[in-house]
């Protein structure tokens, strides 16, 4: 029964997250982003002229590369890679630069959980960065279902690896407006692992995964926060 | 997310603003002619956010996003420096650090007849003016003002040209001189092209004197006007 967790951390609380900008001079926009011990580093070069030869010439178009911290390149990310791409092809507005290719590479510095999270924050920092046109930004949230039912957000490496399912999310960030009402519901990604088995009958499995969509939910707001005031303090000149 | 009824427009005027973030509600303004400027668009009856950076309101009704990057975003009628990377048969194809080449033609210069085409090699450094930028469409160029006289359009020889943000050309060219180029201008004599693509070129009698101009220029971006003066004095101080 993990009831405690490392550091002393609380079922729903995430751990400090730091994000920086503009730290590599060559690439056109670029940004480090780092959940706790997850470092993430993300490169965005473009828009550069044409596209590839099956996209639609009419729209933009977005490359990921994801490069993992050793080893080679396989299917684990090719998969990170259109995970990341759908993500990021639903906050760009893709309409304004048509036949033309944006290429963001994400280099994964440091894995101790929750990267897809961290990685999401990362590439959208990135294109803040280099000034790409965006509907909004994501945040992304990543959760661990325990055999007790119990739900942890944020998990790290050996969390993740204990516990038998967990669900990795992204939703668009919250946003100031001057409009009283209306603001943007929806999650953009949902990525699920594992068997979410329930303590009694099945139909607890779907449940489940509702519980982890509203806790997930309900740090959206704080999230946008920390990650606004991070980004903000180094524009500002 | 909570609701904010006290926030007006004019709230977010001069704020960092994010994507995403409602600026205006057209349905509260009728009979209103807006004007906006990069980084904002219109999404059915708001005015959204595309672009971080800060936000900017110019009387009596321009609204636009100011923010510095690396890529420039081609916009009529601004002067840029472009490299020249190709020759076809009507057009120089040139490099204006935008999101695609722009269309510099064959003609587009004072007295230019099909006899007399100027050779540009590959890599010539160009001051021109954006004629037209259409999205979806190459830029097109021109090395003539609206008049069609020269005005100092046209290839830059010698002399040196560094890159750095869209912000800085527009700090460079800003009006009242901007208190780096006004410092460096007391004490020394040098030639200045900026680009508002975010290219820069120099040119001085001697070469130390570029590296001090283009150094300075580079090391006091981020620097307010109080503290630029004060660098570079204090860089002038160490050359003599």
């Amino acid at each position: 029964m993990d009831l405690e967790r490392e550091g002393g951390r609380g079922a729903n609380q995430l751990r400090p997250i730091d994000c920086s900008r503009n730290v590599l001079s060559r690439a056109h926009g670029s940004a480090s982003c780092s959940h706790g011990e997850t470092r993430v580093l993300a490169a965005v070069y473009g828009p550069k002229a044409g596209t590839k030869k099956n996209e639609n010439p009419e729209k933009a178009c977005i490359e990921v590369i994801w490069k993992p911290k050793s080893g080679q390149i396989g299917k684990p990310e090719k998969e990170f890679e259109m995970i990341l791409k759908r993500t990021l092809q639903n906050i760009c507005l893709l309409n304004v630069h048509p036949n033309t290719t944006t290429s963001i590479i994400v280099q994964v510095v440091h894995d101790d959980g929750s990267l897809l999270p961290c990685a999401i924050h990362a590439a959208c920092a990135a294109l803040i960065d280099a000034g790409i046109p965006l509907k909004y930004l994501a945040v992304s949230i990543s959760c661990c279902l325990t055999e007790s039912g119990k739900i942890l957000l944020d998990p790290n490496k050996l969390e993740e690896q204990k516990t038998k399912a967990f669900v990795c999310l992204a939703f668009p960030s919250s946003v100031h407006s001057v409009l009283t009402e209306g603001s943007i519901n929806g999650i953009i990604t949902s990525l699920t692992h594992g068997v979410m088995a329930g303590l009694c009958l099945f139909f607890n499995t779907v449940d489940d995964y509702f519980q982890c969509v509203e806790q997930g939910r309900a740090a959206i707001t704080p999230l946008s926060n920390i990650l606004k005031k991070k980004l903000q303090s180094q524009s500002a000149e | 997310m909570e609701s904010k009824p006290s926030t007006t427009p004019s709230s977010f005027i001069d704020q960092q603003v994010f994507p995403g973030d409602v600026v205006l509600d057209l349905s509260k303004m009728a009979n209103q002619t807006i004007k906006l400027g990069g980084g904002l668009r219109q999404d059915g009856d708001v005015i959204s956010v595309m672009k971080a950076g800060k936000l900017r309101f110019s009387k009596p009704n321009k609204y636009w996003v100011e923010s510095s990057n690396k890529r420039y975003v081609p916009s009529a009628g601004d002067n840029v420096l472009g490299i020249v990377v190709d020759a076809k048969a009507d057009n120089f194809l040139v490099d204006i650090k935008g999101p695609t080449l722009a269309f510099l033609p064959v003609l587009a210069f004072e007295g230019g007849t099909r006899r007399n085409i100027p050779k540009f090699e590959m890599g010539t450094l160009l001051y021109v003016r954006v004629v037209k930028a259409n999205t979806g469409m190459n830029p097109e160029l021109s090395c003539m003002d609206a008049s069609g006289k020269a005005a100092e359009y046209g290839p830059l020889k010698e002399g040196f040209m560094f890159e750095s943000s869209t912000g800085l050309s527009r700090t460079l060219l800003s009006s009242p001189t901007c208190p780096v180029l006004e410092t460096l201008g007391k004490k020394l004599a040098f030639e200045i092209a900026v680009g508002l693509n975010g290219r820069v070129w120099v040119n001085a009698a001697s070469p130390s004197i570029v590296v001090l101009v283009a150094n300075t220029i580079m090391k006091t971006e981020s620097l307010s006007p109080v503290q630029q003066k004060i660098k570079v004095e204090s860089l002038m101080q160490r050359m003599r």
